[in-house]
């Protein structure tokens, strides 16, 4: 018996031992098999071009009537983007006082003077943003072998921010003219020589735009369904047809529509979503409805490397849409000077106005406005604005003083009250909030006030919504609830009492 | 109406403030005294301000490279900046705004090149031409400053190059921050010596290489030992000398195919490169009469005149012995032109036929004159078989032989 147990243990033992070596081996494996899935062979080598674009000022060659040997597309393709590199590492060294980047776009020697001007403000603390908007250049000469460029660039704006210790000294935008000889070295097109040849204030002259004959009598749309989100998966021409009917029946003449920076592709605008906005300009001009489009919508950055980014998009919008029968003026950007605390006053006013040179650079029949969040930053740019836009939403009985404060400040240009309304939520989480009566109460009286002072007016909004995304008023419950009743027209379609007074 | 009577006020403030500044501004405080616009590059830059406060703003200048601020120094009422020397070192036009509290002034000033000439940055290419007068080279020079400036535009800079038994200067001028001259090649292939000169400074001298043009058509022929087709001995082509249109000799390593093509219009290749414009390749001798047509080619670009070669037969006929139970078979003696034995190699080919049908093909090659094949009792079993014996270009059938 004693025998028969023991070989009873031994084999259990044994068994065990192979079942738990087999189990380690089958498990060693399994990980190394996971860990060796994914990688597949084209990813593998890495062969695919990451070009990101980082900095995309307007570039316009002069036609080439160079000396030498007659250029071509590639080449002169790889001399532009090695140009623009050129700059962009510059301004990336000049504010950060860093020399990385600098020596693949500037030869041994010229690369030197760079280094000299980066240790000097190193060691004064002298920081430089600066971000070029417009290039002209010309080629003069290519040589024979094709190593050896040489190119004046005529106005170039040139925008610049100076900072000692942190702290704004200056703020300038110059247009100069640099002559410059590029070598080809290792496959890059290098700056060797770098002469400045003339160099003045910028001044952007712009056509004066005529304001008289436009009266807007407008609203601001979203869609019920897809509120700030008008252009994404849920567009729908149907809803916004009918939309803009119920609109233009009520006695309106325009709407305000926003494109959002991001969801339209940044600096390379998506066709497609061009494409849904020439759809809803198109059912706009249908019903005879104007429309003030507002660009840069969900947009805060105003960072001086992101300009030329930010106006290839306007840009694109705005040469698409400029000969569009719908369109009525161009809104730069909602609310600007919420930004002010976070991103600085003067960043995102230099912001703005360079927007404003850009947008007129491009379209000289069209106005353009801000929209102002408030009647204290309205008069901002007043000088470059064609329409100047403010939002209220504070006390009723202090708009007509604000207004005629305002009119005192800019006597000479349209007013539109771009937004202004209030909503009829009154519940759990704001138990003393205002009721539709109040809402129809307030809308008869300010259109009073806007009828009394001439005002232009776009009120906010058509549609109570359901949904609020968190970038408009945040997360908090009672601001979003608030936000939800601003409509003229409930969520289940029913029109409010305030609708009788959604024009004068 | 409290809140109107506030707003009156701030209005009233800001309408006050606004005259304030104004009045401030009429008698602006910091003027430049400095007159001088133009400087010349290298030469120290100092701009001067006089100003009734005591303020010290920082004074922002930009040049070709980069920007950057410089604090002033007061002395009785007078600013003074001076500009750190990596600027008034570069050339171009340097742009400056001084802003204190109340005003902003700006201004700039030129750094004029110096008329004088440190280095001759030169570039030339490409390095090899071809001659005929009409392919060139460009030489593209940068004369710069001690301080690595290009010099001013107009500035004489003599381009000079010798070829052969001429030498030759020309003058150009500087423009666009380069001067240059496209330097075309002459009817002969050679060597060009380049340089350059500019306010007495000289360049390197460059190299550059004038090669002879694409080939012209060219002739060719061949040396043989004998001409008997003994399929040992070799054929020599040469080429004439290969050259261009000017009569320069083509250049060494040109590339030249010999294409022959035999009675049966197969074609043979044979190929060699040119020394001194001469290609010559080799080819063995055929085994077996033939009558070759052969034309040689530069790829793409020349070709020579046809030649014709005939290879007479040395093999007229062979005997055959069958031994060792018919299993041995013994091809020769193998005589050539003269009634020698053979060179060792020649082809053999014996084909085995049963019922009519191939079973196999030995191919032996001859050694001293003989070749034997020996047909294993393994392999082929007894019996009735074919045979028929290829050598030299001719064949030789034996019917019905008993293996046993």
């Amino acid at each position: 018996m004693v025998g028969l147990n023991k070989n009873i243990l031994r084999t259990i033992l044994i068994i065990s031992y192979i079942m738990v070596i087999a189990f380690i081996i089958s498990g060693v494996s399994a990980l190394f098999s996971y860990l060796n899935t994914g990688a597949d062979r084209s990813s593998m080598l890495h062969t695919e071009i990451q070009k990101v674009e980082q900095y995309t000022p307007k570039l316009t060659w002069e036609p080439l009537q160079n000396e030498g040997r007659p250029m071509d597309n590639e080449n002169l393709n790889a001399l532009q983007n090695d140009y623009l590199d050129a700059w962009y590492v510059k301004q990336i060294a000049y504010k950060s006082n860093k020399t990385a980047g600098i020596k693949d776009y500037y030869t041994d020697s010229a690369r030197k003077n760079l280094y000299d001007f980066i240790s000097l403000n190193k060691s004064k603390n002298i920081s430089i943003e600066a971000t070029t908007l417009n290039h002209n250049p010309t080629l003069e000469f290519f040589s024979e072998d094709g190593q050896l460029a040489v190119v004046t660039d005529r106005n170039v704006v040139e925008y610049k921010r100076i900072f000692k210790a942190e702290k704004l000294i200056l703020e300038t935008t110059e247009t100069s003219t640099y002559k410059m000889v590029f070598l080809l070295e290792d496959g890059f097109w290098r700056i060797r020589h770098l002469v400045k040849e003339e160099s003045k204030p910028y001044h952007f002259e712009a056509k004066t735009i005529a304001t008289d004959n436009i009266n807007i009598k407008g609203i601001n749309y979203y869609p019920q369904a897809n509120p700030w989100d008008m252009f994404g998966d849920d567009f729908s021409t149907k809803t916004i047809a009918k939309d803009f009917k119920i609109i233009k029946d009520a006695g309106l003449n325009s709407v305000r529509i926003f494109v959002q920076y991001e969801d339209f592709g940044k600096a390379n605008v998506k066709p497609e979503k061009l494409e849904k906005l020439k759809q809803t300009l198109d059912l706009a001009e249908a019903v005879h409805l104007k429309v003030v489009l507002t660009l840069f919508d969900f947009y805060g950055d105003y960072s001086v490397m992101d300009w030329t980014l930010n106006q290839r998009h306007a840009e694109i919008i705005v040469s698409t849409f400029k000969d569009h029968n719908a369109i009525i003026a161009w809104d730069i950007k909602n609310e600007p000077n919420l930004d002010f605390e976070s991103r600085g006053k003067a960043n995102v006013v230099a912001w703005l106005d360079h927007m404003i040179d850009i947008v007129k650079s491009i379209d000289s029949h069209h106005p353009v406005t801000i929209g102002w969040s408030n009647t204290q930053s309205a008069p901002i740019l007043k000088d470059k604005v064609d329409i100047v836009s403010f939002h209220y939403y504070e006390d009723l009985e202090q708009l007509d003083t604000a207004i005629k404060t305002l009119k005192t400040e800019i006597p000479n240009k349209p007013l539109v009250l771009q937004e202004f309304g209030i909503s009829s939520y009154s519940g759990f989480w704001k138990p003393h909030g205002s009721s539709e009566e109040d809402q129809a109460n307030y809308h008869k009286k300010i259109q009073e006030l806007i009828a009394a002072n001439n005002l232009q007016f776009m009120s906010w909004t058509l549609y109570d919504f359901t949904y609020i995304p968190k970038e408009v008023v945040g997360r908090l419950p009672w601001r979003k609830n608030a936000q939800k009743h601003f409509g003229f027209i409930d969520k289940n379609g029913a029109k409010k009492e305030s609708f009788k007074y959604i024009s004068n | 109406m409290p809140i109107k009577h506030t707003y009156l006020f701030l209005l009233g403030l800001i309408l006050l403030s606004s005259f304030a500044v104004k009045q401030q501004n009429e008698g602006s405080r910091i003027k430049l005294i400095t007159t001088q616009t133009q400087y010349e590059v290298g030469n120290p830059i100092v701009l001067k301000f006089s100003t009734s406060n005591g303020e010290q703003p920082l004074l922002y200048c930009s040049n070709s490279f980069g920007s950057t601020l410089i604090s002033g120094v007061l002395n009785s009422k007078t600013l003074e900046y001076t500009f750190p020397e990596h600027i008034t070192k570069k050339t171009g036009v340097v742009n400056w705004i001084l802003t204190d509290k109340t005003t902003s002034i700006k201004g700039s000033f030129n750094i004029k090149p110096k008329a004088e000439v440190a280095t001759m940055e030169t570039y030339i290419g490409p390095p090899s031409i071809e001659a005929g007068g009409t392919d060139y080279t460009m030489l593209v020079i940068i004369p710069t400053d001690s301080l690595d400036n290009p010099v001013p535009t107009n500035t004489l800079v003599t381009e000079k190059h010798q070829f052969l038994d001429s030498e030759e200067t020309n003058a150009i001028y500087t423009n666009n921050l380069i001067a240059f001259r496209n330097i075309y090649s002459k009817k002969e292939s050679g060597r060009m010596l380049v340089s350059s000169e500019s306010l007495g400074i000289n360049s390197k001298e460059f190299t550059i290489n004038v090669a002879s043009a694409i080939p012209t058509d060219f002739n060719i022929s061949a040396t043989r030992p004998h001409q008997y087709a003994d399929g040992n001995q070799v054929t020599t082509f040469t080429t004439s000398i290969i050259t261009d249109k000017q009569k320069n000799v083509v250049s060494d390593g040109t590339f030249v195919t010999f294409y022959i093509t035999n009675k049966n219009q197969n074609i043979l290749k044979t190929t060699g490169t040119t020394i001194d414009g001469i290609a010559q390749a080799k080819i063995i001798h055929p085994d077996y009469e033939d009558t070759w047509r052969i034309k040689a080619y530069v790829d793409g670009m020349s070709e020579s005149d046809n030649i014709t070669l005939t290879y007479k037969q040395v093999i007229e006929d062979f005997d055959i012995l069958f031994s060792n139970k018919n299993r041995t078979i013994t091809v020769g003696p193998l005589h050539s032109f003269m009634g020698q034995m053979i060179p060792d190699g020649l082809h053999v080919t014996l084909n085995i036929y049963r019922d009519q049908v191939l079973i196999d093909s030995i191919i032996k090659t001859s050694f001293n004159g003989y070749v034997n094949f020996n047909l294993k009792h393994a392999m082929y079993q007894n019996g009735d078989y074919n045979f028929s014996i290829k050598t030299a270009g001719k064949t030789k059938k034996i019917n019905t032989k008993t293996l046993w």
